[in-house]
């Protein structure tokens, strides 16, 4: 189908702010990061309203929003809970390190429920674009790979903040590698079950659309083939690859202004360039219409 | 529970369009769009021939909105716009619409589309100003080769109705359980069917 920006600007940006607020709860439940928490709260708030803002572009009527919204079974309402449920955590955890004695920590209990608000969401929103009308998109890796986002921009941006701040750089690393290690397998794992997404499709053979006479005949396994450069080179080698090794690169080196900078900005790239991969590849699953 | 529906004779479909063009012309679909499309499907190969003419076969298949049971473009509606009304039918309430499109993501057969001038999504209605009133869908009463019916898909294809009054069982030549097919159902539970005796139905069910 064709690429609808503001969804893919969305799921990138929500997953970028929901990594990054987690990875400070996760850093201030074993209070680390003191001077960073306050900056990354307000970056990660920044994230989710530009996606949140973003996404409205994606609405035709976005005044029509409350117009009976709340379907319980559609992604969008499950997407809409899940932002609600992050934005009172959130405005909890600022109420919590506000009024705590150094101004950034919040109780252990309220970095964890951050933790799993994040994981929800972003689970929740790539939940929402599992359908097995889509082959290409119907897999659980899909979800994975979104929390793999996730888990590279978020720990990547707080050790970037943090080496701004001047905090204690030691306990960014880890999370940091880790995520960007899962950021890369994940992404590997869902290139490939798009590039074997190709025989999912119902096949009919030869057929012919007279209404659209000059258009070319749907051929999954072209489509798949056409985005493979895309897929391999953009998404995992640019994604997963580059980050893996700049997030290496930062944690022995130290200097996260520069590898944390390279990280986000080569697992950007490589997140808008899958999500590209996947809307070229949402074709339906009898695609002669 | 009612489930109206369309059964299409794929052995009587001559590929006239008149069906395209008639819903067109009813409904008032958009230029470039379309609530039925007739798409050809072959020539292609008879299994155990030669592989070349007069080895091959080809059949028209009108390919819409198929009204499932279970559509899946409901379950994914934030609004409830696209919903199943009392007949079986699947509706839009175009006043509740947002025009977030996933619906028209969630369709296996793609059938439908955002109108740009009134920023909601559209598809076959299945004529519902006319079934209300026990008319016929406009693409089964100009349906030249007759192979387009019209009935309840709760009870027996054999009772659909034809533009003349004849019920299916009594007009089409005689059919199988087996002979009778649905597009690829992911979960969605299609309720047309495509009647289709000698060739080999394509695209799987």
């Amino acid at each position: 189908m064709e690429l609808q920006w503001p969804l893919i600007l969305f799921t990138t940006l929500v997953a970028w702010s929901a990594g990054l607020f987690g990875t400070q709860a996760l850093l201030a439940a074993g209070g680390h990061a003191k001077r960073s928490q306050l900056p990354a709260w307000v970056a990660s708030a920044a994230l989710l309203a530009v996606g949140g803002v973003a996404v409205f572009f994606h609405l035709e009527h976005w005044e029509r929003i409350f117009n009976g919204f709340g379907h319980l079974s559609s992604g969008i309402t499950q997407e809409l809970v899940a932002i609600v449920v992050l934005a009172v955590v959130a405005i909890a955890y600022l109420a919590a390190m506000r009024r705590s004695d150094d101004g950034a920590t919040a109780p252990k209990w309220l970095c964890w429920a951050a933790v799993a608000a994040c994981a929800v969401l972003v689970a929740a929103m790539a939940h929402s674009y599992t359908m097995a009308a889509r082959p290409a998109w119907d897999s659980a890796l899909w979800i994975l790979y979104v929390l793999g986002n996730a888990c590279v921009l978020g720990p990547c941006t707080m050790a970037l903040v943090m080496a701004v701040r001047g905090d204690d750089l030691a306990p960014a690393g880890l999370p940091a590698l880790v995520g960007a290690a899962l950021a890369a397998v994940t992404a590997i794992a869902f290139a490939a079950f798009l590039q074997a997404s190709g025989g999912s499709f119902a096949e009919v053979g030869y057929y012919f659309d007279p209404t659209h006479p000059t258009a070319g005949m749907a051929d999954a396994a072209s489509a798949v083939a056409a985005q493979a450069p895309l897929l391999w080179i953009g998404a995992v080698a640019v994604g997963g690859i580059l980050p893996l090794a700049a997030a290496l690169m930062g944690r022995r080196s130290g200097n996260w202004k520069l590898w944390g900078a390279a990280a986000i900005a080569c697992a950007l790239a490589g997140a808008v360039c899958l999500r590209v991969v996947f809307y070229e590849l949402g074709l339906s699953v009898f695609m002669f219409y | 529970m009612t489930q109206y529906a369309i059964v299409t004779d794929l052995d009587r479909c001559v590929g006239c369009l008149a069906c395209s063009v008639a819903c067109k012309v009813v409904n008032g679909v958009p230029t470039g769009s379309f609530w039925n499309k007739t798409l050809r499907i072959g020539p292609n190969p008879k299994e155990g021939g030669s592989g070349q003419w007069p080895d091959v076969e080809l059949y028209f298949l009108n390919v819409g909105c198929q009204h499932c049971a279970e559509p899946e473009c409901v379950k994914v509606c934030p609004t409830e716009a696209s919903h199943i009304a009392a007949d079986g039918t699947v509706q839009i309430d175009k006043s509740k619409c947002i025009g977030c499109q996933f619906c028209a993501m969630a369709c296996p057969y793609g059938v439908r589309y955002l109108n740009e001038d009134e920023g909601v999504v559209e598809k076959c209605t299945l004529c519902e100003q006319k079934i209300a009133q026990g008319e016929l869908p406009q693409c089964v009463s100009q349906c030249c080769g007759m192979a387009r019916w019209f009935g309840d898909a709760e009870g027996d294809v054999r009772e659909f109705r034809g533009p003349r009054g004849e019920t299916a069982g009594e007009f089409l030549e005689e059919f199988s359980d087996e002979q009778v097919h649905k597009l690829p159902d992911v979960g969605n539970k299609p309720s047309f069917a495509y009647i289709l005796r000698d060739m080999k139905w394509q695209g799987g069910e």
